[in-house]
């Protein structure tokens, strides 16, 4: 649990603007507290706070977040390996904990103790799939927890912050992505892509706001990633 | 047919759960060949840019510009000083005080 501490710290200021914001739109407290549990997504809950408060067509709302919310797609893609031998009615119900925060950090850890080797004993990768788990859980259960209880209290406290220090509590989730980012970085490749990735996002945004920062990031991945390939094969010829 | 904003809700959801657990039941123990298993490291760290990118510069469809040379030196910063430690939360507790700082400043 100690490594989802930055992250809970993270998400208080997250949580609360998403509470105070889902207020001043007009939602009611159920459904801000059903919206940040069941749906249990910063990004996709901020993009469509304004269409469903204006009732704007539910098709909208329903695509605007699934686009958003398709980022899980290849986050919980990645974790799967690590959960060899779990139950899948374990996997079914706690997927749900599944977010950029609660992916990161386990994710990098368990790169640290990679998934186990075909040929080890199935015993001996099953409890590793459990032990792993319950990391996962224990940062992604707590971090949700946090995030429901955050959105609660900011809709019923709805109190502004003063600028600078809601500037710097907005620095928070961004700056400690970028943080684990550079410190498990181990080649000049992902150096490259994650350049890449944070300089394309902006142009991306500003032509859709809703989705173009999610294509320009799967653009430049496939780029990197072929081009690294292309690389390897000319390598391998020569 | 008229959906309350509720049953919207709901319906959203449902399909923020069906993306989270489809991988979760598919693909459990298995590992991906080394080339694809590379190609979903690197659409993870791109959408983890990706989201750090518009967290930071952006404010719905506008790009903050008032504020972004701050926080793209907060960031910098943020960078560097956990190449140097080895440390997450020392760079983004550095890159904190910078932000707020500048935001005092301006």
């Amino acid at each position: 649990m100690k490594a989802a501490i930055p992250i809970w710290i993270a998400f208080i200021p997250s949580s609360l603007a998403w509470g105070i914001a889902a207020q001043a739109h007009g939602l009611t407290l159920d459904e801000v507290i059903l919206m940040s549990a069941w749906v249990y997504s910063g990004p996709g809950q901020f993009a469509v706070l304004v269409p469903l408060a204006e009732g704007k067509s539910a098709l909208q709302v329903v695509v605007t977040g699934f686009l958003m919310n398709l980022r899980f797609l290849p986050m919980s893609a990645a974790l799967a390996p690590f959960f060899h031998g779990v139950n899948r009615w374990v996997l079914f119900f706690s997927a749900h904990v599944i977010s950029a925060s609660s992916f990161i950090v386990p994710y990098f850890q368990f790169q640290k103790d990679p998934a186990g080797e075909p040929n080890e004993p199935a015993a001996a990768r099953s409890t590793a799939g459990y032990g792993r788990l319950a990391f996962f859980l224990g940062v992604g259960a707590t971090s949700f927890t946090v995030w429901v209880v955050g959105t609660a209290a900011g809709f019923a406290a709805a109190l502004g912050c003063p600028p600078g220090f809601e500037e710097a509590m907005k620095f928070i989730l961004p700056g400690y992505f970028a943080g684990l980012l550079v410190v498990e970085m181990k080649c000049l490749t992902m150096a490259l892509l994650c350049a890449l990735s944070l300089i394309a996002a902006i142009p991306g945004a500003l032509v859709s706001p809703r989705w173009g920062w999610l294509v320009t990031a799967i653009g430049t991945a496939i780029l990197v990633w072929g081009w690294e390939q292309w690389s390897l094969h000319v390598s391998k010829s020569s | 047919m008229e959906l309350t904003r509720i049953e919207i809700i709901l319906i959203m959801g449902l399909m923020a759960f069906a993306v989270r657990v489809l991988p979760q039941v598919c693909f459990v123990g298995r590992q991906f060949p080394e080339v694809w298993d590379r190609l979903l490291r690197y659409l993870s760290y791109a959408f983890i840019c990706g989201i750090i990118s518009i967290t930071l510069f952006m404010s719905g469809a506008r790009f903050e510009k008032e504020a972004a040379p701050f926080r793209a030196v907060a960031l910098a910063v943020t960078i560097i000083i956990a190449h140097r430690t080895k440390s997450a939360v020392t760079g983004m507790l550095t890159g904190m005080i910078l932000v707020l700082l500048s935001s005092l400043v301006r």
